[in-house]
């Protein structure tokens, strides 16, 4: 399964949106919902067919002050397999 | 305190143009006459976005056969709910669907039942194959989320492979393939349906494949058969914990059997508010946490994983909703399962000859228009 590359285009699954606010927020997928919090929910809303996955980095790294690759490794095993379960494409 | 549900599965109608033989509607059907008004579903729809319900499930029956569906979907996804409808296609054009997806319909799972036409309506009792298929690429068009639900059972399960790529080529988001669950219609054709413990290994290792194959393109999931599993399926999550069911006529139901449950009263939607039926009635309260748990349930590790199985399986094979599930093997009434199991799988070949359908199957009829004396 590829990684996502860096001018990828991340996005939400048809079917997958979000729900609610604040502690409520959650994403709801067919047949089920997904509460994300920290980096995952950090890196999830950004998938909005907007951000190339190389600025998805870029946000987190200056948010969260860790290294590029390991922010870069951890978002892109995410992002992976968040596809296989259909809740993102890229 | 009991949390809020989940999921409300709205079984807007019982009416349906297809006769599937294991159809999951009770064999006492509401009548089109006993049916809700619009304005009283909406009613129901909001009062579940207040109660913190996420999906609302809009089944049947056929929903389609409701005129006023869209409308439904309209005023569900106006309160947030996510909204799922669950078809048969039958009732569904181009512009229905445009405007349903415009009412922010989110996902619609489209039921097949099998990838060869004469098979498939043999078992829905009606030609309804042939308009499935031009149906999948107007669904897929439209952009809405899209599954594709397959039951399979002892004559399809020899073909599974044939069945997922025959799927592949529709191309949907999900595929659900859901092994038969025994109640109402199904039980009564339990004889055709159950398969044989090689289908099921044999099963097992196909959607595997597939799973790993169609990765990324077709997310599948599995329901697999509780008969041939080691403990029982932990039924709706839990009595009265994440679900609730509107009958068409308005009665609230813990799941879908939970109508033959003997004694049980069940609350109606044009009387009670919701909150109240989830909290407060007593056919949700009945089975709710583990207080009605026998032994070995009570002092099993596993009752926080799957409850104590089904209480509607409990009543209908071991005559007792309180007892455990005879589909767990630690169950004292696992005998019956083991004697449909010993049938299953004695030597009688598993593909079914060339019968007439009508005689082989009791298939599932339609409700009346109005309602029958002894109904509900």
């Amino acid at each position: 399964m590829p990684r996502p590359e860096d001018s990828s285009l991340p996005r939400l699954a048809p079917g997958c949106r979000w729900s609610g606010d604040g502690e409520n927020r959650m994403l709801l997928i067919p047949e089920g919902a997904m509460r994300v919090q920290g980096t995952g929910q950090a890196v999830l809303e950004f998938c909005d067919g907007q951000h190339t996955f190389q600025q998805i980095v870029d946000k987190l790294q200056s948010r969260y002050d860790a290294d590029a690759d390991k922010i870069r490794e951890d978002a892109a095993k995410f992002l992976e397999r968040l596809r296989e379960k259909r809740v993102v494409d890229f | 305190m009991s949390p809020s549900p989940l999921a409300l599965i709205a079984e807007i109608t019982h009416r349906c143009p297809l006769h599937c033989v294991y159809c999951s509607n009770p064999l006492q059907m509401a009548a089109a006459a006993s049916e809700l008004p619009t304005e009283d579903w909406i009613g129901v729809f909001q009062q579940a976005g207040k109660l913190g319900v996420l999906h609302l499930h809009l089944s049947g029956g056929e929903p389609l056969a409701r005129a006023d569906l869209t409308e439904m979907v309209a005023a569900a996804h106006a309160v947030g709910l996510y909204t799922n409808l669950i078809t048969s296609g039958i009732g569904l054009s181009e512009p229905r669907l445009d405007g349903l997806v415009q009412a922010g319909l989110d996902h619609i799972q489209l039921s097949f039942q099998d990838s060869r036409e004469q098979a498939a309506d043999s078992i829905a009792g009606t030609r309804a194959h042939a308009l499935k298929v031009q149906l999948a690429p107007l669904i897929k068009k439209s952009g809405v989320a899209f599954t594709i639900n397959l039951v399979v059972h002892r004559q399809n399960l020899d073909h599974l492979e044939e069945m997922i790529t025959f799927i592949e080529s529709l191309q949907p988001d999900r595929l659900e393939i859901a092994h038969t669950q025994y109640y109402g219609w199904a039980l009564k054709n339990r004889d055709r349906l159950l398969p044989s413990r090689q289908q099921v290994e044999d099963s097992m290792h196909v959607i595997a494949a597939a799973e790993q194959r169609l990765a990324g393109r077709i997310r599948i999931d599995a329901v697999p058969p509780d008969y041939y599993a080691r403990y029982p399926k932990p039924c709706m999550g839990g009595w009265g914990q994440r679900l609730m069911l509107i009958d068409p006529a308005g009665k609230a139901l813990p799941c879908h059997a939970a109508g033959v449950i003997p004694g049980l009263i069940f609350d109606n939607v044009r009387e009670r508010p919701l909150d109240w039926i989830w909290r407060e009635s007593f056919a949700f309260q009945k089975f709710r946490g583990e207080a009605w748990m026998p032994e070995p349930c009570r002092s099993c590790d596993r009752r926080t994983q799957d409850f104590g199985g089904c209480r509607c399986q409990a009543f209908l094979l071991a005559g007792d909703a309180s007892a455990t599930d005879p589909a767990c093997s630690l169950a004292p009434g696992h005998g019956v399962i083991e004697d449909e199991l010993l049938r299953a799988n004695s030597g009688a070949s598993s593909a079914m000859a060339v019968e007439d359908p009508k005689e082989v199957w009791d298939y599932r009829t339609n409700p009346g228009r109005t309602q029958q004396p002894g109904q509900h």
